[in-house]
């Protein structure tokens, strides 16, 4: 059997033949060579790690990517339909390719930076991998490799940005077997406040490989509305690596929606390096046929006077697999913790299944800490109160998941965003008659 | 209008329902007294089509059609109306929610246009006083958080909203303070009419003095022991259920 990492040579090949953004940056050729070294040695993550363990990136090994993408057809009625916001700052990639034509980024607000990637090489010079370990899994590695386009956000210090940040991914499939390597970079100086949507779009049922990695660095006292909506193919591979680091007073809210993708990974990963600083780690996986999503989180409390709120919750349907596996780490500095960390699972079918494992390791001694996660059917009381009122059957099982899975939405302010949020939602529950 | 006859049901092999016989005309209202455990609630659910039960024997007809071959959702969009003895929770869906819904159920069964959201909420604002709930109630999730007696009225407001031609309200008047009950009373004596009727399930002879029943019924270990008017009620109280056993079965 070949090993997994006999995956390098191909995508080595590719670096060397490819026309990544800085080639003429040596920063950039250095941080490229060690992650290529990395790549080479370490290859892609197997299932004997232990982080690892429910996920195997067998087929994805053994599935022959493209890099080249053709040119796509997508037209601005199209992005209109598939933005999750009529009214937002939007940067649009279609294809791994940034298209300015269908973006929308003319009348940014002072102290707003939003430009494709590719042309911001030199702002996030600093920060770059800074927030991402390299050698921990090869995926990161590749993406380091290989990424050529994706967002970079900044906003200055004392600015609020009026209106939401969209990136629309749109995977047109228009490339067969495309495998895209985004990075996006999301940085907020002192006292800026911002709401980041990335959403990921798969627009017909074709193969494609989405690797993307976020760093979101968050100064003194800024507050980021993060939220990550995939849609992606249900023959998609989607993998996402999402890290902040949040100094003191800094507010990290997240909300990440998995819909799509045949395999999906997410890490999620938080630092709490100043005090006061808080994060809200949410997420909903909703997964039918035969979808596996794998969500791994991480939050790091590294000083004292931390906070942290995690709340995932999965809908699983069909032969679907979903893995939640959380980790909170209370740090030996870090007294007065506090942090919760739920994970809630509604099984809709026999053939579906879900491994969970929310875990807290504590060496702090001063702190306040609860977990716990739950595997639970419908509720046949609630189904029969509202068949009892009229309700179909399939109308009322709709009403009841629908209603388990968002309340993880009310949990961030937009009135807006939820409401897209939930309308998205409830397009993939089925529908009975129309009561 | 309903028509239980020789009616037996089961739970997971063990007998419950073991013969039940009752008939109810058309503006009739029938009470259903008797012990704990006797299968109040069974007959109820059974007769709303909750899943589970099986009927061993015996046949139920609602205005002449087989009521035991519809699902839940078409006998209440038929006009059969359970008032559960324990209204479940449901967070997520609000109150609002569930009323247009089940109201719409019923209006396309029959035939009749949704009402649009001006009338409906005109419609709401009408029954929520005769009910005596403030409209905040609509906006919570079903009965979420709801206090005992606001979960009973609750059932109440979907009754009086969806009309039904037959009521089964199960121990509606458990749990409520006296001016609850009044105000629960008077929502079902407004639905009072000649082609509707009630079937309520209670403990209390209170409740009789302020819907007087054209019935009284108890029913014990399944069966349906003994009918009489509102004056069995009465003798009911001073002597309990003993007395009943003791004079055995109904003919
Ligand atoms: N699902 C079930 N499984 C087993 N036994 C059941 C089930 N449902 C009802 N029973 C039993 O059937 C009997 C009748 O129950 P039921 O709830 O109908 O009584 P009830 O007359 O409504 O009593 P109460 O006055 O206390 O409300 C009880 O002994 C009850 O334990
Ligand atoms: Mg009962």
């Amino acid at each position: 059997m070949k090993q997994l990492n006999e995956l390098a040579t191909p995508f080595a090949t590719v670096a060397e033949s490819s026309d990544l953004p800085g080639q003429d940056l040596p920063w950039l050729q250095a941080l490229r060579q060690r992650a290529l070294t990395q790549f080479s040695t370490a290859g892609l993550p197997a299932k004997k790690q232990e982080d690892w363990k429910y996920t195997s990136l067998w087929n994805l090994s053994q599935h022959p990517f493209t890099h080249q993408a053709v040119e796509s057809t997508v037209d601005a009625a199209q992005v209109e339909d598939l933005a999750l916001l009529d009214d937002a700052y939007r940067l649009v990639i279609v294809d791994g390719v940034y298209v300015a034509t269908l973006s929308q980024l003319d009348d940014l607000p002072v102290g707003l930076t939003v430009r494709p990637f590719s042309a911001s090489l030199d702002s996030v010079k600093q920060q770059l991998g800074q927030q991402v370990a390299l050698d921990k899994v090869g995926l990161t590695a590749l993406n380091t490799l290989l990424m050529k386009e994706g967002v970079m956000v900044h906003v200055a210090a004392d600015t609020v940005v009026d209106k939401p940040i969209e990136l629309l991914v749109i995977n047109s499939g228009a490339t067969a077997d495309l495998a895209t390597h985004l990075r996006n970079m999301i940085v907020l100086d002192v006292n800026a406040q911002a709401t980041v949507v990335e959403h990921y779009v798969g627009v017909t049922d074709g193969v494609n490989f989405t690797n993307v990695v976020s760093e979101v660095v968050l100064a003194e006292q800024t507050e980021l509305f993060h939220y990550k909506l995939q849609q992606e193919s249900h023959q998609a591979f989607h993998i996402a690596t999402l890290a902040a680091k949040q100094a003191a007073g800094s507010q990290w809210h997240t909300q990440n929606i998995t819909l799509g993708g045949k395999l999906s990974r997410n890490d999620v990963h938080s630092r709490l390096e100043g005090e006061q600083s808080h994060t809200t780690m949410d997420g909903l996986y909703l997964l039918n046929d035969e979808q596996h999503a794998d969500t791994h989180t991480r939050i790091d409390h590294l000083v004292p006077n931390t906070t942290s709120n995690e709340l995932y919750k999965g809908v699983l349907n069909d032969e679907c697999h979903g893995v939640f596996n959380g980790k909170v780490i209370v740090h030996q500095d870090a007294q007065k913790t506090d942090s919760n960390q739920y994970n809630h699972n509604l099984l809709l079918s026999r053939g579906c299944a879900i491994d969970t494992k929310p875990e807290m390791e504590i060496y702090a001694d001063d702190v306040k800490c609860g977990h716990g996660s739950t595997v639970g059917q419908l509720d046949m009381d609630q189904l029969f109160f509202l068949r009892a009122r009229g309700l179909d059957d399939v109308t009322a099982r709709s009403l009841l998941t629908h209603a388990f899975a968002v309340d993880v939405l009310a949990r961030l302010p937009s009135e807006t965003i939820r409401q897209a949020l939930s309308a998205v939602i409830e397009q993939r529950l089925p529908r009975g008659e129309k009561s | 209008m309903l028509e239980i006859k020789n009616l037996h049901a089961s739970v997971d092999g063990k007998d419950i329902l073991k013969g039940i016989n009752l008939t109810v005309k058309p503006g009739e209202v029938h009470a259903i007294m008797g012990p704990n455990g006797a299968g109040k609630s069974t007959l109820s659910n059974v007769l709303a089509g909750r899943d589970g039960y099986e009927i061993t024997q015996g046949s139920v007809t609602f205005q002449d059609e087989d009521l035991l071959a519809l699902e839940a959702e078409e006998r209440a969009r038929r006009g059969v109306f359970l008032a559960f003895q324990y209204p479940v929770e449901i967070p997520g869906v609000s109150n609002i929610y569930l009323l247009k819904a089940a109201l719409n159920a019923v209006r396309t069964h029959q035939g009749l246009e949704e009402l649009d959201a001006m009338d409906f909420l005109t419609l709401v604002r009408e029954k929520l006083k005769l009910v005596k709930m403030d409209e905040d109630f609509m906006y919570r999730g079903v009965n979420e958080g709801f206090s005992g007696g606001e979960k009973k009225r609750n059932e109440i407001l979907q009754m009086a909203l969806l009309e039904p031609t037959l009521a089964i309200l199960d121990e509606t008047d458990s749990g409520l303070d006296i001016d609850a009950l009044k105000t629960v009373s008077e929502g079902v004596n407004a639905l009072r009419s000649a082609d509707r009727s009630i079937v309520m399930i209670t403990h209390y002879q209170r409740l009789l003095d302020y819907i007087v029943p054209d019935f009284v019924h108890v029913l014990s270990d399944g069966q349906i022991v003994k009918s009489g008017d509102k004056e069995l009620a009465k003798e009911l109280e001073s002597k309990g259920y003993s007395w009943v056993h003791a004079e055995g079965p109904a003919a």
